[in-house]
C-alpha cells in the first residue's frame, strides 16, 4: 500500500520526461510492463496465492499472475508492497522474502529470502536495501522485536544487519544518506542514517503513521486515529518537523491514494460489527474535504491514474476467492470492474 | 489367529438386513444399516484396515474411499470433503460417541490413527434423522472392538519408513468364555463371560522429505524441516456378558499428538500443535425376546494447544434407546440423547446444552422391499430444530441364483448446529447464527454376482441442496461467520469390484469413480461455479494377485483439477498417484507366526500438492513386521 505515491511521482517525473525527451531516440526500448497499471494482489492468509497481475488500459487487456508466467513459477507469498527504485522492482512478502525483478520483463533478478519475518515495505539508499520488518509475534500477538533489516547489496543477498525500531514498521522513504521510517505503532519517525546503519534521531507524531509522500515539493507523513487523519511534513536539511494538519475524517484506514489537484483519497471503514466501507477525499493544500466520496463494503486498496485522472478501487471479495477492481472518473462514475486475483490491495501506474 | 496384513483390500459392501438378525461379531453393537434403507454404506474390510494401520484415517479415505480429503501436507491437518460438502459437514463417531470437535465442528483425520481401530463405515448423504448434527455430506463411524472366547492373544508390530517414520504398537487381549453370539436367542443361552483388549501404539515420523521449493529462485530441492509428528495413544475395550440378558461394553481411548506445523512453501513459520483426546464410552444393553434396550454415557475431552494457547472442551453424554420388533415384518426403535458441552477457549468459555428425540421404523413388504422412516427432533437453548424426516426404500427385485440386483432410495434432512467458536469465539462471533440445514436425494442400484468369477458393482446418484451453509468472512480487520453460502450438489459414485482365479493365482481387482458437481449459488446465481477445492472427479484402484501366502498388490488414485478460491481463481493441476506392496502372510518360527509387509508409497515418486502449496513427498518405502504370540 505504501508503494504508490513515491513511485506514481517517479512515474509521472518518467512520463515528464519521456515526452520532453522523445526524441533522443537513446532511449532502451520499453518492457512489456513498462507501460500500464500494476494490480498488487496479496493472497491469502496461509494459502500465499499472492501475484501481480498487469492492466493495459489502452487496448484493456488484463495479464494474469505475472510473476509465475515470465518465471515460471509461482509468487508463493502474500505480496506487501511493490517498491519501483534503482531501475529495479522490489516485491515485498511478508511471509518472508523479497522477490526482485526487472520491471521490464519481471524476469527475476534477484531475491531476500532468509532471515526475515515479517516485512512490509522497502526503500533503497546508499547502495543497500533497508527493510521494514514487523518482527516475529510474541505469544501475545505482539510485535516487540521489530527491525530494519539491511542487505548490502541491490540485487538482493542476505541479510547483514537488524537495526532495532519501534513496533510495527510501515513505509520507509529514503533521501540521499537518511531513511524514514514510519513506526505505526508507536507513532513514532525513526531516521536512519544509512551510511552507519544506524537509527540517528525519532520524531514523535499524531497517530499512527503509515505513508510517505511527497507532495508540492515537501516529504509528507500520513498517520491516522479513529477520528481523524493527520499530515505531518519534513525539514529535509535539519531533520525536524515542518507542518502539521489534523482533518476530521474518522474510521479511516492506511489506503490512500494521491489524486488531482493535489488531492488525496482514503480508504475508510467502519469495521466490524457493521462494516461500511467508503472513501474520503481530503487535501493539505486547500479545504477539500469530502467524507463520503462513494461508499460500499469490502474495500481493500486505492490507486490513482493520473495520466487518464481515473480512481482505481478494489475489493477483495471476503478472500474467498478472486477479487475486483472498479475504476471510477474523479467525478465518481463508474467507469469499469475486473476480475483480479486474492485480495487486491494496489496498483502502481507505470 | 493369523493376522491379513493385506490380501485383498476392496470394500465390503455392506448387505441388506431383512431379519432381526445381530451381526455375527462377538460383543454387541447395533448395526449401523438397520433403519439406512435406501442409503449407501460401505464397510472397509478388516485386510483393508490392516494394510493402512500405520496411516491415518485420512489417508485411508483418500486413497480407498470417494472423500476428498483436504491435506495441509504430509501429516498435518486432514479434513473431509463428503460430496462436496465441507468438513464440518461430516459427523464422526467412535463407537457410537460423536467425536467431532464441538468448538471447531469437525474432526483432523490425520490424528485419527488406523490403528486405533477395528472398524470404518462410511455413511453417504444427509441423514440428520439418524445420526443427528453434522451428518449432511456424510457420517463415518469408527469403532473398537473385542471378542469373546478366544483366551488370550497378543501382538507386536513395527513400521519402519522413509523419512523417519517409527511406529511401534503392541496390542493384548484377554476373554474369559467361548461364545458365540449369532443372534439374540443365543446370547440369551450364555453365561457370565468377560473380555478386554488393550492396545497401545506410538507413530513418529520426521517427515524430512525432498521437495521442490517453488517459493525460490530456481526451485531448488529442499528438505522439509519443520512437520515432525508424534501420535502416542491408548486403547481399551472391555466387554462383560453380566447375566444371559445383559451386556455391558467399555471403550476407553487417550491418545496424544505432538505436531510441528508444515508451512506452505514461500513461508516459514514454526508454529507447534499438540493435541490431547480422552473418549470413553459405556454401553448396557439388555436383550429382550424381540428387543434390545441400550443405555449408552459418554465422555470426550479435547485439548490443543496451538503455540502455547489453550483451547479444551468436554462433551458428556446420556443416551437410551429401545428397538423392538412386535413382528416379523416391523421394527422399531425410540431413543432421546442429552449432551452437555463445556468449552474452555483461548479467548471464551461458553456452555451448551442439546437434547434429542428420535424414532425409526422398518417395514419390510414383501417381495423384497423394505422401507425405513426416521425422525429426530433436536433442542438446545433457545433453538427448536425442525422436524428432521428421512424416509428410504432398498428393493432386492431381481436374483437368481448367481445375481442379485438391489435397488436404492431415500431422501434426508440434514443441520448442522454452529459450532462453539462460531457462536462464541471473542471477537467475532456471532450468537446469531441460524443453523446449517440440507436435503438430501438419491437413488442406487447394485448389482452382485457370485460365481467363479463373482464381483459386486454400484452405481449411485444424489442431489443435494446446502443452506445457510457458514463462512467466516473478515469484517474489517475482525472475522466473523454467516449463514451466507448456499450450494447444490449432485453427483454419481461408481464402485465396482471383481474376484476371480486363474491357476493358484487369485485376483482382486477394485475400482471407485466419483463425479461431483458443488455450485456455489451465493455469488454468481445465474453462473454458479464450483466450490473451492473440490474436485469433480476422482478415482481409485486396486489390483492384487495372491499364490498361497504370497500376495502383490498395485493402487491408484486420482484427483482432478480444484480451484483455490472462488471466482476466476487459480486452478490447480490433477494428479494420480500409485502405491505398490507385498506382503507375506504366513511366516511362522514355531507357534509365532510374523507377517512381514512392504509398501512403497507414491510409486512413480509424482511431484504433487493437494493444497496449493502444501509439499507432499516422493516415494516413500515402509516395511512392518508384526509378531502374533
Amino acid at each position: 500500500m505504501k508503494y504508490i505515491f513515491k513511485n506514481q511521482l517517479w512515474a509521472l517525473v518518467l512520463l515528464i520526461f519521456a515526452f520532453s525527451c522523445n526524441d533522443n531516440g537513446g532511449e532502451k526500448p520499453l518492457g512489456k510492463y513498462d507501460t500500464g497499471i500494476l494490480i498488487m494482489n496479496e493472497g491469502n492468509f496461509g494459502t500465499n496465492d499472492g501475484e501481480v497481475y498487469h492492466y493495459d488500459p489502452s487496448t484493456e487487456t488484463l495479464t494474469k499472475d505475472i510473476f509465475e508466467l515470465e518465471n515460471s513459477r509461482p509468487f508463493a507469498g502474500l505480496v506487501e508492497d511493490m517498491v519501483l527504485e534503482q531501475d529495479r522492482l522490489y516485491l515485498v512478502a511478508n511471509t518472508g522474502k523479497v522477490e526482485i525483478v526487472n520491471p521490464g520483463d519481471f524476469k527475476s533478478i534477484g531475491a531476500v529470502s532468509a532471515d526475515l519475518d515479517q516485512p512490509r515495505s522497502l526503500a533503497t539508499a546508499s547502495g543497500k536495501l533497508f527493510i521494514s520488518d514487523y518482527g516475529p509475534y510474541d505469544a501475545s500477538y505482539a510485535t516487540p522485536d521489530s527491525y530494519i533489516a539491511v542487505v548490502s547489496g541491490l540485487d538482493g543477498g542476505t541479510v547483514k544487519k537488524k537495526i532495532e525500531v519501534s513496533n510495527k514498521p510501515e513505509d520507509l522513504f529514503a533521501f540521499g544518506k537518511y531513511v524514514f521510517v514510519a513506526g505505526s505503532e508507536e507513532s513514532q519517525i525513526e531516521i536512519i542514517d544509512a551510511e552507519k546503519e544506524e537509527v540517528v534521531k525519532s520524531l514523535e507524531v499524531t497517530g499512527r503513521p503509515v505513508q510517505f509522500f511527497e507532495q508540492n515539493g515537501d516529504l509528507w507523513v500520513y498517520s491516522y486515529d479513529s477520528d481523524h487523519v493527520y499530515f505531518q511534513s519534513f525539514h529535509r536539511d535539519n531533520l525536524t518537523k515542518k507542518e502539521f494538519r489534523e482533518l476530521p475524517v474518522g474510521q479511516a484506514t492506511g489506503r490512500i491514494a494521491l489524486g488531482e489537484d493535489s488531492k488525496i483519497y482514503i480508504v475508510t471503514s467502519s469495521g466490524w460489527p457493521e462494516y461500511q466501507d467508503g472513501v474520503a477525499v481530503v487535501s493539505i493544500f486547500d479545504t477539500t474535504l469530502i467524507p463520503d466520496w462513494t461508499s460500499g463494503s469490502g474495500f481493500y486498496g486505492i490507486g490513482y491514474d493520473q495520466m487518464r485522472q481515473e480512481v482505481y478501487l478494489s475489493n477483495a471479495n471476503d478472500f474467498q476467492g478472486a477479487g475486483t477492481v472498479t475504476v471510477f472518473g474523479k467525478d465518481g462514475t463508474e467507469v469499469k470492474s475486473m476480475e483480479v486475483g486474492r485480495g487486491p490491495s494496489g496498483f502502481m501506474f507505470r | 489367529m493369523t493376522l491379513l496384513l493385506w490380501v485383498v483390500t476392496v470394500f465390503g459392501f455392506v448387505p441388506v438386513q431383512d431379519t432381526v438378525s445381530l451381526q455375527p461379531v462377538e460383543v454387541y453393537a447395533p448395526a449401523l444399516d438397520r433403519y439406512a434403507q435406501g442409503q449407501k454404506v460401505v464397510d472397509f474390510e478388516v485386510e483393508t484396515l490392516r494394510a493402512y494401520s500405520a496411516r491415518s484415517l485420512g489417508d485411508l479415505l483418500q486413497e480407498k474411499s470417494p472423500l476428498f480429503i483436504r491435506q495441509y501436507g504430509a501429516g498435518m491437518l486432514a479434513s473431509p470433503s463428503f460430496r462436496g460438502t465441507s468438513a464440518g459437514h461430516t459427523a464422526v463417531f467412535w463407537n457410537g460417541l460423536p467425536i467431532n470437535s464441538p468448538s471447531l465442528g469437525q474432526s483432523d483425520l490425520s490424528i485419527l490413527p488406523v490403528e486405533a481401530m477395528d472398524r470404518v463405515q462410511l455413511q453417504f448423504g444427509s441423514a440428520g434423522a439418524l445420526f443427528g448434527n453434522e451428518a449432511i455430506g456424510g457420517s463415518l463411524h469408527l469403532s473398537s472392538e473385542s471378542d469373546f472366547g478366544k483366551g488370550f492373544q497378543a501382538a507386536l508390530s513395527q513400521t519402519v519408513g522413509s523419512f523417519g517414520l517409527f511406529n511401534t504398537s503392541f496390542s493384548g487381549g484377554f476373554s474369559s468364555k467361548e461364545s458365540t453370539l449369532q443372534g439374540i436367542e443365543t446370547l440369551r443361552g450364555l453365561g457370565k463371560s468377560f473380555s478386554a483388549k488393550t492396545r497401545l501404539y506410538r507413530q513418529f515420523a520426521n517427515n524430512d522429505f525432498r521437495y521442490q521449493d517453488l517459493a525460490q529462485a530456481g526451485t531448488p530441492e529442499v528438505r522439509e524441516d519443520h512437520a515432525q509428528v508424534e501420535q502416542i495413544g491408548l486403547v481399551q475395550d472391555m466387554a462383560w456378558n453380566l447375566s444371559t440378558q445383559d451386556q455391558l461394553k467399555a471403550a476407553f481411548w487417550w491418545q496424544k499428538s505432538d505436531r510441528e506445523i508444515q508451512p506452505p512453501m514461500g513461508s516459514h513459520t514454526q508454529d507447534r500443535q499438540s493435541d490431547e483426546s480422552i473418549r470413553a464410552v459405556l454401553d448396557y444393553y439388555r436383550f429382550g425376546r424381540h428387543s434390545t434396550l441400550n443405555l449408552k454415557s459418554g465422555f470426550i475431552q479435547d485439548q490443543q494447544i496451538f503455540n502455547g494457547s489453550l483451547n479444551q472442551t468436554r462433551q458428556f453424554l446420556l443416551a437410551t434407546d429401545y428397538d423392538f420388533s412386535p413382528g416379523e415384518d416391523w421394527n422399531f426403535k425410540a431413543g432421546a440423547r442429552a449432551t452437555l458441552v463445556r468449552g474452555d477457549l483461548s479467548t471464551y468459555s461458553a456452555t451448551d446444552r442439546r437434547y434429542e428425540f428420535y424414532q425409526s421404523a422398518r417395514w419390510y413388504a414383501g417381495e423384497g422391499l423394505s422401507v425405513s422412516l426416521n425422525l429426530r427432533q433436536l433442542a438446545y437453548p433457545e433453538n427448536f430444530e425442525p422436524f428432521l424426516p428421512s424416509i428410504g426404500a432398498d428393493w432386492k427385485f431381481w436374483e437368481n441364483g448367481k445375481h442379485q440386483v438391489l435397488l436404492k432410495a431415500s431422501l434426508g434432512k440434514g443441520f448442522k448446529v454452529p459450532t462453539l467458536n462460531d457462536r462464541f469465539w471473542e471477537p467475532g462471533g456471532n450468537p446469531d447464527l441460524l443453523h446449517e440445514e440440507s436435503l438430501n436425494g438419491e437413488i442406487g442400484v447394485s448389482w452382485e454376482k457370485k460365481a467363479s468369477f463373482s464381483w459386486e458393482q454400484s452405481l449411485t446418484y444424489y442431489r443435494m441442496q446446502v443452506d445457510n451453509w457458514i463462512i467466516w468472512l473478515p469484517m474489517g480487520s475482525v472475522w466473523t461467520p454467516q449463514n451466507i453460502r448456499e450450494v447444490k450438489n449432485q453427483g454419481i459414485e461408481y464402485q465396482g469390484k471383481a474376484e476371480w482365479k486363474t491357476g493358484r493365482l487369485e485376483w482382486a481387482w477394485m475400482m471407485g469413480y466419483t463425479f461431483s458437481q458443488a455450485l456455489d449459488l451465493t455469488t454468481e446465481p445465474e453462473n454458479p461455479k464450483q466450490l473451492p477445492y473440490t474436485p469433480e472427479h476422482q478415482a481409485n484402484g486396486n489390483l492384487s494377485a495372491t499364490r498361497d501366502w504370497i500376495s502383490l498388490n498395485l493402487s491408484s488414485f486420482f484427483v482432478g483439477q480444484r480451484s483455490i478460491g472462488t471466482g476466476g481463481a487459480r486452478i490447480m493441476d490433477a494428479y494420480q498417484v500409485w502405491n505398490a506392496g507385498l506382503l507375506f502372510s504366513k511366516l511362522h518360527w514355531g507357534k509365532t507366526s510374523f507377517p512381514l509387509s512392504f509398501q512403497v508409497l507414491n510409486l512413480l515418486d509424482k511431484n504433487y500438492q493437494v493444497l496449493y502449496l502444501r509439499a507432499m513427498p516422493g516415494r516413500s518405502y515402509q516395511l512392518n513386521l508384526t509378531i502374533h504370540l
